[in-house]
Parts: structure tokens; C-alpha cells; sequence
């Protein structure tokens, strides 16, 4: 299994391209009073730049505590994690990431949300705030530039909170369920967004979720973990390319790399 | 006056239905306002048609030829302006003590769990009888008020701004720290705005009881104040002066509570409902 889980993916042009991230023999064990909890046991993963990898399981299978990891918000216990190159050791700069809040501050417009992680680094320039509406207007969000963030839908927050995740242009695309308190609707519109904004910026993306089709329509690779210790149980495929529209979901392939993740969880019930 | 200043606070492209909403805030002030009339007339009338001395009821128009009597005004300015002096001193010191142990206390633990249940202790006792203490301490001027104020003050305010600054959530902070925040960005940009909403509702508490603080303080010991002029009309039985001087104090307390309400308008426009708030 893990073997699935280092192989290289190829690109269009069928030539193996740079990881970006590489995780190897990654664990993290947390000390409690009751004794030790894995939540993560010899994770290999490596993801090329410009793909869109998704990770699926159920709760407490370690998949937001990867997450962290990555974010440098929290520290392996084992093993590497590696971001172009280099170990992650704390927070970085080209990092973005979005949560399943929108995570806004309600004192500050729109447009000085997206703008909020260059102003934590740097004052933001004309060529920062040109970048922050053309973002915004990727997701059709530039009229409310000027608007606050409770005048805004929970969709348009959250598609508000994909652009600032963005707009310091970084290397690494972090999403934490960031549609998973949506309703049904709304979040297969954004998923479409998503995926346009994604196609279009070329960013390298890890999205982590609970929606097997959401899974499948984003990423090229599916990754599908189990709980208690969290563990890479399947990597999976998506026979797509990276442009997709709503046509893919009653596309037979689409249903046939559900059923695959979708028989994982299956499995686990029965056995336990 | 409430009307006038909506108008002002909205955004230009909802400023077209000030009008309208004039029309609505008069007749939403037309019932108090009838009451208060209807209040006054019987303060009026009531104490001479049923015969009840000057000395133990002043009907209306006694009081407010105490208040209006040339001599007295002057007297009532300047022992109002002596109130207002220690009560705002005081609220100003201890909403910026309030404030700054509230982010210390909540950013350093150790600090926390050491001190925090002897301020809630020192808060259990009941002012008024601390009071005398700070009489002997400071003396009979201004700074044993002031100090009564500002412990009335603070503890308010510190508790709010510790219930803010809790409340802010961890996807927040994590955010923040993604984007490698400094403590003092977390503080300045995150923490504090956050808080603020709470931060006030602790300080409109710390308002009400700043005059409070004031008055107790003079009672117990004091050279000038309302407080004072009260207690030496008392005891000349001087029930209009008396009655004087809680005008006053009516007043100051509504005056202080619209600016509170006006400025928390301006401050927190961004927290929904905040702005249907009428004043």
C-alpha cells in the first residue's frame, strides 16, 4: 500500500514531476494521562507541485493533525516532512490555508480579510491589493471588496477565505474541510470555483475532508486513511484532467473511483 | 436627538431612509415621553393636594428653585464638576488597569492562577465598607475617591476584556499563526478587536458605577461633592436641595449612558444588531 502512496504521479506530458511535499515514516503521538494516542503511524506521502491531493476518513483518523503538521503548527514526533526541500520546523510564510469557519475578522472589509496574511509580513503594495480583486473576482466576489464579512453568505465568506489563502502567492495550498458546514448546494458550486481557481493559479493543494465526491471531483490523487493509528490505507487515482465541470459527477469513472474509497469505510464497519 | 444622529452614522447608501426612520424614532420616544410629563405634573401637584410637607416630599417646582436659585447654582456647579472629576479619574484608571492585567492575566497563566482568586476575593468585599480605609489612607481630597472608582471600575472591565480575549477562536489564532504573527500582531490585531464587544459591556458597568463610586466615597469622607451636599442638606432637613442634587446625578447618568451607547455605535458597527440599537 504504501508503495501506491510514494509513487510519483505523472503529469499530462507523462514526465515525472518535483515533489513538493515529501513526508516519510511521518508519526505523532500524543502523551495523555491515559496513556499514548497515535494519531499518526508511518505516513509516506509525496506530492508533486501543482497537484491537488484530497485525504478522506473518519474522525480521528489523524488527517487534520497531517494538516498541522504541514502548517508547522504542530511537531512530527517522527519521521520527515518536507517542504521543497527543506524539513518543516514552524510556520512558513508560503503557506495558505482556509478552514471550515471562514475564520474572518467581522471589523475589517472584505477585501482587507483577503489582504490580512502580506499585512502580518509585510505593508501591503498596490500590486498586493491589484492581486486581492483580481482573486476576489475570480470568485465573483469583487463588488463585495468593500462590503464586511456579515453582510456576506457563509459561501461567499468561505470563497472570501479561499482568496486570502492565496493572495500572498503561496507555494502550498492547505484546506482544512473548507465547505464542510455548507449546505449541499453551495458546496458543489464552490467546489466547481475551487476547481477553476485551482486549474487557473497552479498551486499545490492538500485538502482534507469527510466528502468522498467532493474528494474525488478536486484532486488527481485520493488519499484514504484509517483511524486509531492513522494510517494511509489507499491512494486512488481520479482518471480526469485538471480542468473539470459538473458533467465529471454522472461520468461512470467518477462513480468507479467513489466506489473505491467509498469500500474502505465499508470494510472498516464490519471488522470493527 | 437620537434621530439626528442615526442619520449620521449610516453609510451614505442607506441614508435614504432617515426620514422615514425620524418619523418612526419620534413616535417610539412619544409614550416615555408622555409618561415623563404625566410624572412631573403630579410631582407637582400631588405632595400639595394631598398636604405633604416640604421637608419630607418637595413638590417639583421647590426643587427646581433650589436648583435655579442664583447663589445655589453656582454651588451646584462646582460640587458636580468636583463628582464628575473623581468619577472620571477613577473610571480612567481603572479601565486601563481592567484592561492591561485582563491580557496579561490571560497571555501569562502562572500569573493568572497566582493572583486571579485574590482579586476575586478583594472584589467580594463590598466597596462601601472598604471605603473608610481608603479615607484614612488617602485623606478627605480626591484621591481616596478616585481610588474607590477605580476599584469599582475595574474589575468590570477586566472581566471583560478576559472573556474576550477566551472567547477568540482557535482557528483564528491558528490562522494567525500560519501566517507567522508576532504576540504583540496576535494581540493587537486579533485579541483586542475581538474582545472589544465584551470589553464594553464590562465598561458600560464600569460607567454606572463610577458615579456610584464617587457618591459612596463622599459620604464616607469627603470635602466637596455632590455627596457631600447631600448629606449637609440632610441635615438641615433641606429636602429640596436633596432632591436637588439626585436631579443632577439623573442627569449625568443618562448623558453618560447615550455617549457610552453613541460610541460603542461607532465603535462596534461591525457586530450584527449593534446598529438597530436605539439610543
Amino acid at each position: 500500500m504504501s508503495t501506491t502512496a510514494q509513487r510519483l504521479p505523472t503529469n499530462e506530458e507523462g514526465a515525472h514531476t518535483r515533489p513538493l511535499i515529501s513526508i516519510r515514516d511521518l508519526s505523532k503521538r500524543y502523551e495523555t494521562k491515559k496513556g499514548a494516542t497515535v494519531a499518526l503511524d508511518g505516513i509516506d506521502l509525496d506530492i508533486a507541485e501543482g497537484e491537488f491531493v484530497s485525504v478522506v476518513g473518519p474522525s480521528g483518523c489523524g488527517k487534520t493533525t497531517l494538516l498541522k503538521i504541514l502548517a508547522g503548527l504542530e511537531q512530527r514526533t517522527a519521521g520527515d516532512a518536507l517542504l521543497g526541500g527543506a524539513p518543516i520546523t514552524g510556520p512558513r510564510n508560503d503557506i495558505g490555508i482556509a478552514f471550515q469557519g471562514s475564520v474572518m475578522l467581522p471589523w475589517r472589509r472584505i477585501i482587507e480579510n483577503v489582504l490580512l496574511p502580506v499585512e502580518l509580513n509585510e505593508k501591503p503594495t498596490p500590486a498586493h491589493r491589484e492581486r486581492a480583486h483580481e482573486l476576489l473576482a475570480l470568485v465573483g466576489l469583487d463588488e463585495f471588496a468593500d462590503s464586511y464579512p456579515n453582510e456576506l453568505s457563509g459561501g461567499m465568506q468561505q470563497r472570501a477565505a479561499i482568496c486570502r489563502a492565496l493572495v500572498h502567492d503561496p507555494s502550498l495550498l492547505l484546506l482544512d474541510e473548507p465547505f464542510g458546514a455548507l449546505d449541499a448546494l453551495t458546496r458543489e458550486q464552490l467546489n466547481v470555483q475551487l476547481n477553476s481557481v485551482w486549474e487557473q493559479s497552479g498551486k499545490t493543494a492538500l485538502l482534507i475532508t469527510h466528502s468522498i465526491s467532493e474528494a474525488v471531483y478536486l484532486s488527481q490523487r485520493v488519499v484514504v486513511m484509517s483511524p486509531r493509528p492513522g494510517r494511509i490505507v489507499d491512494v486512488i487515482e481520479v482518471p480526469f484532467g485538471r480542468k473539470r465541470g459538473p458533467e465529471i459527477l454522472t461520468d461512470p469513472k467518477f462513480g468507479e473511483a467513489a466506489d473505491k474509497i467509498r469500500q474502505h469505510f465499508n470494510g472498516e464497519r464490519k471488522n470493527g | 436627538m437620537a434621530s439626528t444622529t442615526t442619520t449620521r452614522v449610516m453609510t451614505p447608501s442607506r441614508a435614504h431612509g432617515s426620514a422615514k426612520s425620524r418619523g418612526v424614532a419620534s413616535r417610539r420616544h412619544l409614550p416615555p415621553l408622555a409618561f415623563l410629563v404625566v410624572l412631573l405634573v403630579a410631582w407637582e401637584y400631588v405632595p400639595r393636594a394631598l398636604g405633604i410637607p416640604s421637608f419630607i416630599f418637595p413638590p417639583l417646582g421647590e426643587v427646581l428653585q433650589a436648583l435655579t436659585d442664583p447663589g445655589a447654582t453656582r454651588s451646584f456647579l462646582y460640587h458636580t464638576q468636583v463628582t464628575l472629576i473623581e468619577a472620571f479619574s477613577g473610571l480612567a484608571i481603572g479601565t486601563v488597569l481592567g484592561l492591561v492585567l485582563g491580557v496579561v492575566l490571560v497571555e501569562v497563566d502562572i500569573l493568572h492562577r497566582m493572583i486571579y482568586p485574590y482579586i476575586v476575593a478583594i472584589q467580594s468585599i463590598p466597596k462601601v465598607a472598604i471605603a473608610p480605609l481608603f479615607v484614612i489612607w488617602f485623606g478627605f481630597g480626591l484621591t481616596s475617591k478616585v481610588v474607590v472608582v477605580a476599584l469599582l471600575a475595574f474589575f468590570p472591565v477586566l472581566l471583560g476584556t478576559m472573556s474576550g480575549i477566551r472567547s477568540v477562536s482557535a482557528e483564528h489564532i491558528a490562522l494567525f499563526k500560519v501566517h507567522r504573527a508576532t504576540r504583540g500582531q496576535i494581540r493587537r490585531k486579533l485579541l483586542l478587536p475581538s474582545a472589544l464587544p465584551s470589553i464594553f459591556t464590562g465598561f458600560e458597568m464600569a460607567v454606572v458605577f463610577s458615579t456610584l463610586g464617587a457618591i459612596v466615597g463622599e459620604f464616607v469622607g469627603a470635602q466637596a461633592g455632590l455627596g457631600v451636599l447631600i448629606l449637609q442638606a440632610q441635615y438641615r432637613m433641606n429636602t429640596g436641595a436633596v432632591f436637588a442634587c439626585l436631579l443632577i446625578l439623573c442627569a449625568v447618568g443618562i448623558t453618560l449612558n447615550v455617549i457610552v451607547r453613541l460610541v460603542r455605535r461607532r465603535i462596534l458597527y461591525w457586530v450584527p444588531g449593534e446598529k438597530s440599537l436605539d439610543v
